[in-house]
């Protein structure tokens, strides 16, 4: 019998329906891959089973009994332990305070045992093959290390599952490697773990058996055993996903920016590249490869970096958001939510707010004139809005994107950068915003792409170049460019002087 | 203004589907309006007096300077800042202005003086703020102190006087029936109201108090705002000071303006206004200090204890502030 039935699940919310009949078993001491696109519905699912969201209908079962899900906390009693994306830890507490944080041990009197805490921590932490002192401030130490204390705290609740989402986005390949090994001999003590993440080959590795759900339905169960990486894409996309080069036109030898020698220490070094009128140039690497740093240092985001930088020929000095988009340069970040959207105000205000010039007449905006021009990017993006005058977080994450894109269209610089331009996106909305980018350099802007998601970036570029810790490692030709290729390069194994132009 | 556009989607609303958008939108957006209607009417049942023109003139002469303030409040706030030292610098400009206006015996000389007090010390507030990277609490704070005491060695800790009679027509002289800085107050209302919703400058601090780094990044130049706005906050402390020094045609160092930045962060916070910045509206704001001016006169008119009234409004306040979380 299973470890874990959630059966018939239906979720909505407002009225969208999210889950529709989904059922998931997990067995002991198995690794189960919860895959599916974004959007698919699976941190809807996994909220449902850390008591975070309630189902609208359908049954849990963990060790045969049936369970309601009320609270996290009633969650966790069962044995449930959710290790989210962005790490739950307080990095202004030491080690065993974050391990016992909420349940702290306590001697009579009611003072607190730390003696006692440090001690079952380090335990722990011993089990688990890592040397880190209890006493150490959790600020101080690297990411994979968080990691392993939010599992150390999920054993010291004693958890029978353990769902990790996307564990492995901010870890080197080493580190995955480690974090493996303390998978499988997880699973040899008989816990189970229910393994999100978008990257097919480590799930492959490491998973025995997976669940794709697809728009909110469950589309495939079964072992991993024997399937290709393009049957389990086509499981969560629905149709095989043409690795076609949608790029095909030829860009113009006009150089419009071009970039030498770029430092800013801590974050890249040596950066030297060339863009050209109508060219799609794109900037790959693993997280904490420096591009972002990079690129938002040439919006002028970042100072006192060190270099030169040119842009049609005249040397700029990019201090500001501001002159970067006088000398005619455009950027869409990424992290939408953080860094472009403004939530207070509505779509057609998020539309216009870089360009109110614009929209101007003697020195009062017109509503008018920014509702017209909202119409035709409305229009020419296919941005599903119903009320152009409600708030930007309203819309899906694909709309707000495309409203995103229509402030830097209005602004119609000569280079357009794009950081993550797909995150959080589904696929249709991807695709469209692809044709969108290619359509911007066909019209001879020059478009940067930055991405961590090499098919991606392999798809839509002219010229592909490849980071590692703040240097440029490897530049390819966007047509000679493989995955294998730029992953090698990615991380670190490969690397090559690069030649300018 | 927020009034949605009627497109074919809302057509096909059925009737109560409207009705309650409407209701939620009236609740969400104007709440204080609400509020200042059930103020309204309880207060002119509790006292015939109440409704008096003459009254009701009077509420709002004596919350014309600090309404004055908490308009530029208004600005800084929605821009996700504060300004506690409003009070002070109220003090001391009223000091400069009464001394520019003895040393040169010209009343054009000490508007001057006054409209140029306030913006450069609002500007250094600001320097202080967008280019010291200090937060706003910290720097208004150390402008408070600062500014009371040189208001204070200024005057030698006293009262200072106009020698120039004429001054005090300011405050003190009428159009019809309505008193000037009644007057000023709602001609200032109107500007800060265009300037917020009808101008780039409006729309850039509501980017700027909702999500700075997208402000930065939308190629805002979110330095030279905050230089603007505080300066803006300074300019309407001038206005205020210019009201209340001519009202008794003098200013104290020490007791003038005391605990202005309490009333005017009150008013604006009634009138809706997010702490944080990003959302709140100007009528908010006026509404909000309308409804101090009520509550002080209601309580007066009932012959509340003045050791007792500064408990009500707190309280006024904190009830404000829970109906503005239930969003």
């Amino acid at each position: 019998m299973a470890l874990l039935e959630m059966q018939n699940i239906d979720k909505s919310f407002n009225q969208v329906p999210v889950l529709h009949d989904v059922s998931l078993e997990v067995n002991q001491g198995e690794i189960h891959a919860l895959l599916g696109e974004n959007g698919a519905g699976k941190s809807t699912l996994m909220n449902i089973l850390g008591g975070i969201h309630h189902p609208d209908k359908g049954t849990i079962n963990v060790n045969g009994q049936s369970v309601q899900m009320t609270t996290p906390k009633v969650s966790q009693q069962h044995g449930i332990s959710f290790i989210h994306q962005e790490l739950n830890l307080v990095s202004d507490l030491k080690v065993y305070e974050n391990m016992f944080l909420g349940q702290e041990l306590r001697k009579p009197y009611g003072f607190l045992d730390v003696k006692e805490m440090c001690l079952q921590t380090e335990e722990i932490l011993t089990k688990l093959g890592v040397h880190i002192d209890p006493q150490e401030y959790v600020r101080n130490l690297g990411t994979s290390y968080k990691q392993l204390i939010e599992i150390s705290r999920a054993l010291l609740h004693k958890s029978t599952i353990i769902i990790m989402d996307e564990p492995t986005t901010a870890l080197s390949d080493s580190e995955v490697e480690q974090l493996f090994e303390l998978m499988r001999q997880l699973k040899q003590d008989g816990i189970s773990i229910i393994y999100i993440s978008h990257k097919l080959k480590e799930v492959k590795s490491i998973c025995d058996r997976m669940t794709v759900l697809r728009d909110g339905y469950v589309v495939h169960t079964g072992p991993l055993e024997g399937q290709s990486l393009d049957q389990i894409t086509t499981y969560m996309v629905g149709k095989s996903v043409s690795e076609d080069r949608l790029v095909s036109h030829a860009h113009t030898d006009e150089v419009v920016l071009s970039v030498d020698h770029l430092t800013l220490e801590g974050s890249y070094h040596d950066v030297s590249f060339r863009i050209k009128r109508g060219e799609i140039v794109g900037f790959t690497g693993l997280a904490g490869d420096g591009r972002t740093e990079l690129f938002e240092s040439l919006f002028g985001y970042r100072q006192n970096f060190q270099g030169d930088v040119q842009i049609n020929g005249k040397p700029v000095h990019l201090n500001h958001p501001k002159k970067a988009l006088r000398a005619g340069l455009g950027y869409v970040p990424k992290d939408r939510k953080e860094n472009a959207i403004i939530q207070d105000m509505d779509v057609v205000q998020n539309m216009s707010i870089s360009s109110l010039g614009h929209f101007e007449k003697n020195g009062f905006i017109s509503n008018k004139l920014e509702h017209e021009t909202f119409m035709n990017y409305k229009n020419q993006l296919n941005i599903k809005v119903n009320n152009p005058k409600e708030n930007i977080d309203k819309l899906s994450g694909g709309n707000q994107q495309k409203v995103m894109i229509a402030r830097w269209l209005e602004l119609n610089t000569d280079i357009i950068i794009f950081d993550n331009p797909t995150q959080g996106i589904d696929v249709g909305a991807k695709q469209e915003i692809y044709q969108h980018i290619i359509q911007l350099a066909e019209q001879g802007k020059a478009v940067i792409i930055l991405s961590s998601e090499a098919p991606e970036i392999m798809k839509v570029c002219h010229h592909v170049y490849v980071m590692y810790q703040g240097e440029i490692v490897g530049s390819f030709d966007g047509s000679e460019a493989t995955e294998d290729n730029i992953l090698s390069y990615a991380t670190g194994s490969k690397k090559e002087a690069v030649s300018v132009g | 203004m927020g009034e949605p556009k009627i497109t074919d989607q809302h057509l096909e609303d059925s009737q109560p589907n409207r009705f309650k958008r409407f209701m939620k939108w009236v609740w969400t957006d104007y709440s204080v309006i609400i509020a200042f209607l059930i103020m309204f009417v309880v207060a002119s049942f509790m006292s015939p007096r109440f409704l008096e023109l003459g009254n009701l003139l009077n509420i709002v002469m004596q919350v014309s300077i600090i309404g004055i303030i908490a308009l530029g409040m208004t600005v800084i706030m929605l821009s996700g800042g504060l300004d506690l030292s409003v009070g002070s610098v109220l003090a001391l400009v009223g000091v400069l202005t009464i001394m520019a206006l003895n040393a040169t015996g010209s009343i054009t000389m000490a508007l001057l003086a006054a409209l140029l007090a306030g913006p450069m010390i609002g500007l250094l507030n600001g320097l202080m703020i967008a280019k010291g990277r200090i937060a706003s609490f910290i720097a208004t704070l150390g402008m408070m102190a600062g500014a009371r005491s040189i208001a204070l060695y200024l005057a030698d800790g006293g009262s200072m006087s106009g020698e120039v009679l004429a001054f005090a027509n300011i405050s003190n002289s009428d159009l019809g029936i309505i008193d000037v800085p009644i007057i000023i107050f709602i001609v200032m209302t109107a500007l800060v109201f265009i300037l917020m919703h009808k101008t780039r400058f409006g729309r850039y601090v509501y980017a700027i108090g909702s999500n700075e780094k997208s402000a930065r990044l939308s190629a805002i130049n979110v330095e030279k705002m905050k230089l603007a706005i505080y300066s803006l906050g300074g300019l309407m402390v001038s206005v205020a000071a210019i009201i209340e020094t001519s009202r008794l045609n003098s200013i104290s160092s020490s007791s003038s303006g005391q605990l202005y930045e309490l009333d005017a962060i009150a008013a604006v916070i009634i009138g809706g206004t997010r702490m944080t910045g990003g959302r709140g509206k100007v009528m908010g704001t006026f509404f909000g200090v309308l409804i101090l001016g009520i509550l002080n006169n209601m309580m007066n008119l009932m012959n509340v204890s003045p050791h007792l009234q500064g408990f009500v409004k707190g309280l006024i306040i904190i009830i404000a502030v829970v109906f503005q979380k239930r969003e």
